[in-house]
């Protein structure tokens, strides 16, 4: 089928995008790709609409939201993160751990929706209207809280001390 | 900032599971019956047969025999937990710890329980997940958490429960965290419960005690004895691998408070179950919970630098052998004496089908003796709760979350293995007692107790699509014949690429509202319940999240709609049903955008007070201001008034309650005060 061939291109390209995304939503790096591939697997069931959607990107991305609110967990941004990093998948991610730990810790201080903006906007790049349509909100409201995510995060001491275990 | 750009860039996300998601994708989307589920059809006709065999049997007892003996299904001779057909009864304890260790061994890998990858790496097969939400997950949708007669379709008004509370179904009460009973009002905040005198001119506190390690307090009142549940504060240490790890409560601790002095409560007993509280109801001075144990805490291992997966999957392994049914079976403990088994081991059941691993306990005590409990239970997750006068529904179906997603979700509700069917288990309770009588399979999700329902003992359900289903939502009525559940009649195509928002069942009628961009409200005629009809239906902005009937003629539906400017926020709308074929909303309410109508997420925040033709409802800002306003609403020829009080701010939000008096009066409940409200 040409279509899932198509779709198995776009999945392939924007799967890393999707990881990093969910890790820096709050996720741990085996929960992103979870949560990655289930978003994946659901714009599949729907892929038609998904390609004829005027605009793809929120598309996805509002719907990795979703899945991320469906999973109903509580523990996003009610809990330190490095209480919950579980081990790796495998040994040789052990150090990777680190760098998942190193994001939870510099976002800690935004506030969620402050951070969805900062991911979707700064990060995954969308546009500020795909960001608005990804929040549900007027792109006016993207703008103010941008920015002042952009100035917490300047502000946040965490990042100096974190760099140096995170190159690898 | 460059340096997150350095973390985003350095995160090691791997190559993209194309195959696997394809395979699923395919699975899930174009092929909607993917696994050939029993023809429901078919069997609904054969068991038919032999349930107008059974009837006939019933009919030709002897008036004056034991009452019993026309329950259907012919248990008349069981004890009370006889089990049978879907929930098959243990021969022995050691029956019943083999089943779970075998159960739990198919979930159990080189990190502990291993339930939240779709696809685990490495050697743990798709096929080995469990075939239903796992217990972890309903841990976290557990959260939360009306009719007279008339066999013509029609909705008719419901009104708070005589202990003030705004329940699903009149006759049958909820906890909440305040209850009355005209004169006294008592509120609970955590552990700290207080009595207040409420016939006066103003509310006069009569007595304020705290209870000890006590936490999530709501309350039950019967007569002079509160009911207190909450829990002990002690919350999952279950790591596992993945998604779906638990952190919700682990114990259920129920006290006893005696309060025939209002000004001076005398505790009775506590009883501590180690289980979480899914749900509780009480009929009359009976109290019945229904509990979910979740996966036992278990001391795995995990890979190590020197210990492989291989290891570390068989140490694990050996874990799950050695455990023993304590691990399993809640234990109940009263005044902090020995702990003993919550239900005897024939008191528990096993699913014939799987379900998913946990332990389902039904636990029922008399207000004023907690300690004397009637508990009976299930191996295996149906942790839907839905009770009405005279029986107790627990459903296992396939997790659907509602009002969450837009266009995609509602195809794709559930664990990957999953069979997109709902199991129902039916418990007639009398008393304390719960007996198990039969159960019923149905292809679809049902999402909430709200979409479910019981009038002249035909179960009605309403339910949402899953993949054994086509991509819209149904309305299925069912009957016990024998101990089975029958479908009888159904309704297909209500919202085709919807979701249910909200539903409303009367005698005859059930109204359901779906949502994508817009939001229909239908309405079902179930005047003749083997032939439910689609009568009207009605398309409006928005949707509506809670329904409250009003009475005969009129209908509220409190809900989010978009509110101008691209952002969405708070709606109340009035609909006239006075002619079902076609329904109408008379009057809006828009709160702005930013707004939230939170009866939508607790009914118990709404109050209608058909007297004054005013209605109460909870309006929160969350964001920008964090207040929370009661919305007073009164409805005048057609028209809707509204004044905004501004009541409380941030988290106490939660704790607002209008509590109505015979006397017509209300009481306002907020974090800080109890006072008589000025409508």
């Amino acid at each position: 089928m040409d279509d899932e061939a198509e779709y198995a291109e776009w999945a392939r390209d924007n799967w890393g995008t999707l990881v990093r995304a969910a890790v820096f939503l709050g996720c741990t790096l085996p929960e992103a790709e979870d949560l990655a591939q289930t978003t994946l697997v659901r714009c599949y069931t729907a892929w038609e609409k998904v390609s004829n959607a005027d605009n793809r990107e929120a598309y996805v991305y509002r719907m990795l939201r979703n899945c991320l609110r469906d999973s109903k967990r509580r523990r996003w941004w009610a809990e330190r993160p490095t209480e919950r990093v579980p081990d790796s998948a495998s040994p040789d991610r052990t150090t990777h751990v680190d760098t998942a730990d190193a994001v939870h810790r510099a976002m800690e201080g935004l506030s969620r929706i402050n951070r969805e903006v900062v991911v979707l906007r700064y990060f995954v790049q969308l546009t500020e209207q795909q960001t608005a349509d990804v929040l549900d909100v007027p792109t006016g409201t993207v703008k103010s809280r941008l920015s002042r995510a952009l100035a917490q995060l300047a502000a946040d001491d965490h990042l100096a001390d974190l760099t140096e275990g995170s190159t690898s | 900032m460059s340096d997150l750009e350095r973390l985003w860039d350095d995160l090691p996300v791997g190559r993209a599971p194309v195959d696997d998601i394809l395979r699923a994708g395919r699975k899930k989307g174009r092929t909607p019956r993917r696994r050939p589920t029993r023809p429901l059809f078919t069997a609904g006709v054969l068991t038919a047969v032999g349930g107008a065999f059974l009837a006939g049997i019933i009919v030709a007892q002897p008036p004056g025999s034991e009452p019993e003996a026309s329950r259907p299904g012919g248990v008349s001779d069981a004890s009370p937990a006889a089990f049978h057909g879907e929930l098959q009864p243990v021969e022995s304890c050691d029956e019943l710890l083999d089943h779970y260790v075998d159960q739990a061994l198919e979930i159990v890998g080189p990190h502990g329980w291993e339930l939240g990858g779709y696809w685990p790496a490495g050697d743990v097969i798709a096929g080995a997940l469990p075939a239903a939400p796992s217990a972890e997950m309903d841990a976290l949708t557990r959260q939360s958490n009306s009719y007279e007669s008339a066999k013509v379709p029609s909705t008719s008004t419901s009104v708070n429960s005589d202990t003030g509370t705004n329940v699903q179904e009149q006759g049958v009460d909820e906890p909440d965290v305040v209850k009355t009973d005209g004169d006294l009002l008592v509120r609970i905040q955590d552990a700290t419960l207080t009595t207040y005198d409420v016939t006066g001119k103003e509310t006069v506190e009569l007595s304020q005690i705290r209870l000890d390690g006590f936490e999530d307090g709501e309350i039950l009142l019967s007569g002079d004895t509160v009911v207190a549940l909450g829990n002990d504060g002690s919350r999952s240490r279950n790591r596992g691998y993945g998604w779906y790890a638990n952190t919700g409560p682990t114990t259920t601790r129920v006290v006893s408070v005696d309060l025939s002095d209002p000004g001076a409560p005398q505790v009775g007993d506590t009883v501590d179950l180690d289980t979480s509280l899914v749900t509780a109801r009480q009929h009359g001075s009976s109290i019945r919970l229904v509990t979910a144990a979740g996966l036992p805490e278990l001391d795995f291992v995990q890979p190590t630098g020197r210990r492989g997966m291989r290891t570390a999957r068989e140490a694990n392994e050996r874990v799950v052998r050695e455990t023993t049914l304590a691990d399993w079976i809640p234990s109940m403990s009263v005044d902090g004496g020995e702990p003993t088994q919550l239900a005897d081991c024939k008191d528990m059941a096993i699913p014939r089908q799987d379900i998913g691993l946990d332990t389902m306990n039904v636990v029922g005590f008399e207000a004023d003796d907690p300690a004397d409990v009637h508990a009976i239970g299930l191996a295996g997750n149906a942790s839907l709760a839905y009770e009405s006068p005279d029986h107790l529904y627990l459903a296992a179906s396939p997790f659907a979350a509602w009002g969450e997603c837009f266009d995609i979700c509602p195809m794709v509700t559930d664990r990957s293995a999953n069979s997109g069917t709902t199991m129902v288990f039916d418990f007639e309770v009398t008393g304390t007692e719960a007996t198990y009588v039969g159960s019923g399979e149905v292809e679809g999700s049902v999402a909430d107790r709200w979409a479910m329902d019981e009038y002249d003992g035909v179960l009605r359900l309403a339910l949402g699509p899953t993949q054994a289903t086509g991509n819209f939502n149904s309305v299925v009525t069912l009957e016990r014949r024998g101990d089975e559940l029958v479908e009888i009649g159904r309704v297909d195509k209500l919202g085709v690429g919807e979701q249910i928002e909200s539903v409303r069942w009367f005698d005859a009628l059930a109204i359901v509202v779906t949502f994508r961009q817009v939001d229909p409200l239908y309405a079902i005629d179930l005047s003749d319940q083997d032939d439910p009809r689609l009568m009207g239906h009605l398309e409006i902005p928005g949707f509506s999240e809670y329904l409250h009937p009003l009475g005969e003629r009129r209908l509220v539906g409190i809900g989010q709609a978009p509110s101008g400017k691209g952002g969405w926020g708070a709606q109340a709308g009035l609909f006239d049903v006075t002619d079902l074929t076609s329904p109408r909303r008379i009057a809006v309410l828009s709160y702005g955008p930013g707004t939230e109508a939170r009866a939508g997420a607790d009914p118990r925040q709404f109050t209608w007070l058909p007297k004054e033709r005013t209605l109460l409802t909870v309006i929160s800002d969350g964001w920008r201001t964090r207040s929370g306003w009661v919305s007073v609403v009164t409805l005048d020829h057609g028209r809707l008034t509204n004044r905004m009080v501004e009541a409380d701010y941030g988290n106490d939000v939660e704790q607002i309650r209008t509590v109505p008096l015979p006397d017509g009066r209300v009481v306002l409940v907020t974090g800080e005060d109890v006072q008589f409200f000025d409508l």
